[in-house]
């Protein structure tokens, strides 16, 4: 047990490159998380993370296949835009649904998690994308464009950071901001608490749906083009499934705030790095991990239900 | 006379907040007893602590001279706790402990019957309760508890839904119930059902100020009781007459979610310095017409004018910019956004207006600094700008939505049931504001079920009964009954069967 949790934080924290390995983790999670904390702060409830990530990686494998020779960083810019546009669009498909049918955003999201899902699975296995010469067992595409990989700001191999690292802490000032003091973040707040009041002053609420869904997806989709071109370098659907979920339960535990969302981060990513030593050292099963972030995510809601009836209690005396 | 309820020194806290203080009430068999206040006086609190809502933190509640509470007190609540798709008489009977596994409706029926006898109530007990009017679903919550048992019934607020009608009707059930020797507890802030009751209890703050027997005493007299001081009733300035005409309705019809007529044919026009009343029962085509003018329900034809421009397909957006003010009807569902504070409501609907903005961003200080002003000016009593509002009472909430209103409308200002749930002094502070607005030039809809007030405020008054508007008439030519008469959907068949209750209520 003491050798079991002793080796996950050697895992996570133990050395130069366990920290690394940490913080590369983190990344995609703050980002999934942040798109989170953007729709559940407006009650949209966007649970497509997981094939919007997907729908990133996806549209920017696509574009490095088409994009000809163009100087590096426009290039990168290019994949990052790509990402954005692939899980925003899939966000913003959820949207219009929402607006123009009334789908729910809850299953329609649920929904394009498997449209997504199967297109990849067709496209590796046997579709157009699956390593050629390959056996269909590796359900993988060949490795990107090695020009096209994204810069590593530290390390190097398994244990190294991609500057998807610091698009994610920008992302993460970007969004507190956007929250607390614009214009449009006081819509999506307010949409949150009424949206019917903000129908009658003058917000077109559809309109501010769209772009919330489109912006919630498109952070998504980073963070998948992010796991493809700075870390796994080949699209397989394995390493990027499960990012989607854990960046919900990140957006949960922050506490549905950017910064929150920052720390959740690393604290998953901690412990998803950590993981892979423990098992190496006392033979424990990562998934248990995966478990961890289940109880704490329970953990989170009941004390989030606990504090809402202390609330209650002492409102009483206004009412 | 015999007391079947009597309550000795009964206080209730909430947390520092005493809601009862050291209050001592009896109620004697067969009297109509009111319970009379301004909002946080107390009255509610205190018919939850003897309805069992709450447990009171000291004093005696002593019902039938024991210790005995839940036992023959039925409680009739402002919103009614009825299942819409059963009929009247499974309302009346569900939950009753002695129906036994197979219902048997026969004996049930029978009882039912007898009480609608004793009470004088007509009523189908078939009919489901969708197909009856609001007056209608109140007699079968009174029902429900006259059936457990009731001896005493305490009615928070009764008339607060109902035409002067019915509330007439109410009170002649309520004298055939108190003549059978029931005892009614009536919660009001309304004088003209106070002056209807055998004694009245006074609330203010808390205490009781005083407890006299009604036919001793004035309105005005239990007034000044109730808020501690005279209170002086604003009239409309006469003087001043309306200038060019700011609305013009035209032939409006809107279609509402099930494809019924909401709005059929309406024609009126309001003017600068005029305040037009909108009389009618809630639910006649009011919520829809201020939906239409605010942009947010579109009309299937007819149209409307803004200073002499058409008006097509707008968007609330529009209507904003063009400087209509809406107060609307329900605050925190379309007013308000709950979970905001102060400050920030205050500027909802113009949150992207520069003079809110440096730059990308919201200029927090000068929000805030306005909601200071603001805070000030309208005497909002509130711990801090940053509080939530759905933490206000109900009137410190609409003077948020009035002073937002008052601060960028120009020209135009909606009021649907401005004063609603407002007590007399908070109710006064609205009618001031908008007599304001109405000196500054502003052309005013002012819909409302007080018809005293819109009497005394209103240019003209336009009645709306079933989404028509059935005539538009002058105050001064105008009597309460014939208003009344007319929201009851009868254009001109006036001088029809007047009974005891509003003719005393004319009197007042």
């Amino acid at each position: 047990m003491a050798k079991a949790f002793s080796s996950l934080i050697v895992g996570a924290f133990g050395s130069q490159k366990a920290l690394l390995g940490s913080l590369a983790k983190a990344t995609p999670l703050l980002l999934v998380g942040l798109g989170t904390v953007i729709a559940f702060r407006a009650k949209i409830w966007n649970i497509g993370q997981e094939g919007q990530v997907l729908a990133g990686a996806m549209c920017a494998y696509w574009a490095s296949l088409w994009i000809g020779p163009l100087p590096y960083l426009i290039a990168v810019a290019v994949l990052v835009l790509a990402g954005l546009a692939g899980g925003g669009v899939l966000g913003l498909l959820a949207g219009v649904l929402k607006t123009r049918f009334g789908t729910s955003e809850i299953i329609s999201t649920v929904m394009l998690n498997y449209i997504v899902i199967f297109l990849l699975a067709y496209l590796l296995d046997g579709g157009p994308w699956m390593e050629s010469g390959a056996t269909v067992a590796y359900h993988q595409s060949p490795p990107v464009n090695a020009m096209l990989e994204w810069p590593t700001l530290f390390g190097q191999g398994a244990a190294k950071l991609h500057f998807g690292f610091i698009l994610a802490l920008g992302a993460t000032a970007l969004s507190a901001l956007l929250l607390e003091r614009t214009p449009l973040g006081y819509e999506i707040r307010a949409f949150g608490s009424n949206p019917t009041a903000l129908r009658f002053r003058g917000t077109d609420i559809s309109r501010l749906l769209l772009v919330v869904m489109l912006v919630s997806g498109a952070l998504a989709g980073l963070a998948g083009a992010g796991e493809l071109f700075g870390t796994s370098h080949r699209l397989r659907a394995e390493t990027l499934l499960g990012i989607g979920s854990s960046g919900i339960v990140v957006a949960m535990v922050g506490g549905l705030r950017p910064s929150g969302a920052m720390l959740a981060a690393l604290f998953f990513g901690a412990l998803k790095s950590g993981a892979i030593y423990m098992r190496l050292q006392s033979g424990t099963p990562a998934g248990l991990v995966s478990a961890m972030e289940g109880l704490v995510l329970l953990f989170f809601l009941c004390a989030a239900v606990a504090t809402r009836v202390h609330i209650t209690v002492r409102s009483e005396a206004h009412a | 006379m015999e007391n079947l309820l009597s309550v000795q020194n009964l206080t209730k806290r909430f947390g520092a907040v005493t809601a009862n203080d050291n209050v001592d009430l009896d109620v004697r068999k067969g009297e109509i007893h009111c319970l009379f206040g301004e909002n946080g006086a107390g009255k509610s609190t205190l018919s939850a602590c003897l309805y069992g809502y709450y447990r009171a933190d000291s004093g005696v509640i002593r019902f039938k001279a024991a210790d005995a509470l839940r036992l023959g007190i039925g409680m009739v609540h402002q919103h009614f706790v009825l299942v819409e798709n059963f009929t009247v008489l499974e309302n009346i009977i569900v939950g009753s402990p002695d129906l036994g596994i197979l219902l048997s409706k026969s004996a049930a029926r029978r009882k039912v019957e007898e009480l609608c006898l004793r009470c004088g109530i007509e009523l189908d007990l078939d009919r489901e309760i969708w197909q009856l009017s609001v007056g209608e679903q109140q007699w079968v919550e009174i029902l429900k508890a006259l059936y457990f048992g009731a001896e005493l019934l305490i009615l928070d607020e009764p008339t607060a839904v109902l035409t002067p009608q019915q509330s007439d009707q109410l009170f002649v059930i309520l004298d055939g119930m108190r003549r059978q020797g029931l005892s009614i507890i009536l919660i009001s802030h309304k004088l003209r059902e106070v002056m209807q009751s055998d004694r009245v209890t006074i609330l203010r703050k808390g205490k009781v100020v005083a407890t006299v027997e009604t036919s001793t005493t004035t309105a005005e007299a239990i007034t000044a009781l109730m808020v501690g001081h005279k209170v002086t009733k604003r009239v409309s300035d006469r003087s001043v007459t309306p200038g060019r005409e700011v609305l013009v309705v035209d032939r409006a019809v809107a279609i509402g979610e099930w494809g019924e007529e909401v709005l059929c044919d309406v024609n009126f026009t309001i003017a600068e310095n005029e305040i037009l009343g909108l009389a009618g029962v809630a639910g006649n085509g009011q919520k829809e017409l201020f939906e239409v003018l605010m942009g947010v329900r579109t009309l299937s034809s007819g149209g409307f004018h803004l200073n002499g421009e058409a008006i097509v397909a707008p968007t609330s957006r529009e209507m904003l910019d063009r400087g209509v003010g809406l107060v609307p009807d329900d605050r925190f569902r379309e007013g308000l956004i709950p979970e905001f504070g102060i400050a920030e409501n205050l500027v909802l609907g113009w949150q992207r207006k520069p003079e809110y903005r440096r730059g990308p961003f919201l200029d927090r200080g000068k929000i805030n600094a306005l909601a200071a002003h603001k805070i000030d000016e309208f005497r909002i009593v509130a711990a801090s700008a940053d509080l939530p509002v759905e933490r206000l009472s109900g009137g410190n909430a609409q003077r948020v939505i009035l002073a937002r209103e008052f601060l960028h409308a120009r020209g135009l200002l909606l009021a649907n049931q401005p004063t609603r749930g407002l007590d007399v002094a908070a109710s006064e502070f609205v009618y001031e504001k908008i007599l304001e607005k109405r000196a500054e030039g502003f052309a005013v809809l002012l819909a409302s079920e007080e018809l005293d007030d819109l009497l005394r405020l209103c240019d003209r008054i336009a009645v709306i009964f079933k989404g028509k508007i059935m005539g538009i008439v002058q105050p001064g030519e105008t009597t309460l009954l014939e208003l009344g008469m007319m929201m009851a959907g009868n254009a001109s068949n006036l001088g029809g069967q007047v009974n005891d209750f509003s003719s005393k209520a004319l009197r007042q």
